[in-house]
């Protein structure tokens, strides 16, 4: 059985989330637009998240029909929030 | 399907072959068979408790999707998200729980290459470090919800029921905090199984399917510090 051992990698992305922590904590002091301080900050979390798929749950070394039949379900709701925030804050507008 | 013989074999002699029939399968994923579990054409080497850990980790990302959704469309189309009395989060501390989950994700994948090389003492030491990384994680969201030494949000007028902003945040985060119970329950229960020896000789799947629930723990996490915590309030 493949065992998937590689412990400078684990402390890379160890290094890498923990730097990513601290930007964004950085970048909600830095006191930028309300619009470009959300994205920023999702896309902060989005590649966090996506290294701890990746790397901690294995999933680099999955086949890829078990890679996609996990992201395709776990990308569901954020396509959901993206519509459905988007109509919650359009109702709110001053139209 | 495709059954094994020596996995098969291995679980028709532990069990009697007698309600199994000429197949023996149904039995043959529990225990540790399959370690030796062969290579599938789709699934690859992935053993099938690690298919369901899979399998229940996408349901519960949809359960904590459903959260965190209604949270962003209640403050999405709220005009004012802080009521006047209610406290600020606390950024710097909850950074500092998040790094320890961090921390603990780690020494969890460093426990599971402990068991896949068979170090013993190396793999009791990161489990051993994992659990208490998590029951610190537990401490601190007592402490940020009641106050340890000091007043806890509850105490400065952070109320369930109170507001939306009360309310979402206590169910998220306290979804989050029966997640981490748990895997500190389950890493524990796998704590003391290393240490009676059932994952020597290199038998690390149910190391690595206790891994995948938590890595799955902090993960959401990583979601729930940046949009519940990070997201700054609507501008009054």
């Amino acid at each position: 059985m493949a065992s998937h051992v590689n412990r400078k990698e684990y402390w890379i992305i160890f290094g890498v989330l923990f730097a990513l922590t601290v930007l964004e904590v950085g970048v909600v002091y830095m006191g930028i637009a309300r619009t470009p301080l959300f994205v920023a900050l999702s896309g902060l979390a989005l590649v966090k998240a996506t290294c701890v798929g990746l790397f901690f749950m294995h999933l680099k070394h999955e086949t890829s029909i078990l890679r996609r039949s996990i992201a395709i379900p776990m990308s569901i709701p954020a396509f959901y929030a993206l519509i459905l925030i988007a109509e919650g804050m359009w109702r709110r507008l001053p139209w | 399907m495709s059954t094994t013989a020596v996995s098969a074999k291995e679980a028709v002699s532990k069990h009697g072959a007698a309600h199994h029939g000429a197949h023996g399968h149904g039995h043959d994923m529990q225990g540790d068979e399959h370690e030796h579990w062969p290579p599938d054409a789709q699934f690859g080497s992935a053993s099938l408790g690690k298919i369901g850990m899979w399998f229940f980790l996408c349901s519960d990302a949809l359960s904590f999707g459903g959260l965190l959704l209604g949270y962003g469309i209640l403050r999405g189309q709220s005009t004012q998200w802080h009521h006047p009395g209610e406290p600020e989060l606390g950024i710097n501390f909850t950074a500092g729980l998040t790094f320890l989950l961090i921390c603990s994700s780690v020494t969890m994948v460093l426990a599971h290459a402990a068991a896949v090389e068979n170090k013993r003492k190396e793999m009791l030491l990161f489990l051993g470090l994992t659990v208490l990384g998590g029951a610190l994680f537990l401490v601190g969201q007592f402490k940020e919800y009641f106050g340890i030494g000091g007043p806890g949000l509850i105490d400065e007028g952070l109320v369930f029921g109170h507001s939306a902003y009360a309310s979402t945040f206590y169910l998220i985060t306290s979804f989050h905090g029966c997640h981490v119970l748990t895997g500190v329950i389950y890493l524990s229960v796998i704590f003391i199984r290393a240490l009676l020896g059932q994952f020597e000789g290199g038998k690390h799947n149910h190391i690595e399917i206790a891994g995948l629930f938590w890595h799955f723990v902090d993960l959401v996490w990583i979601i729930v510090f940046t949009f519940v915590y990070l997201v700054p309030s609507t501008p009054s």
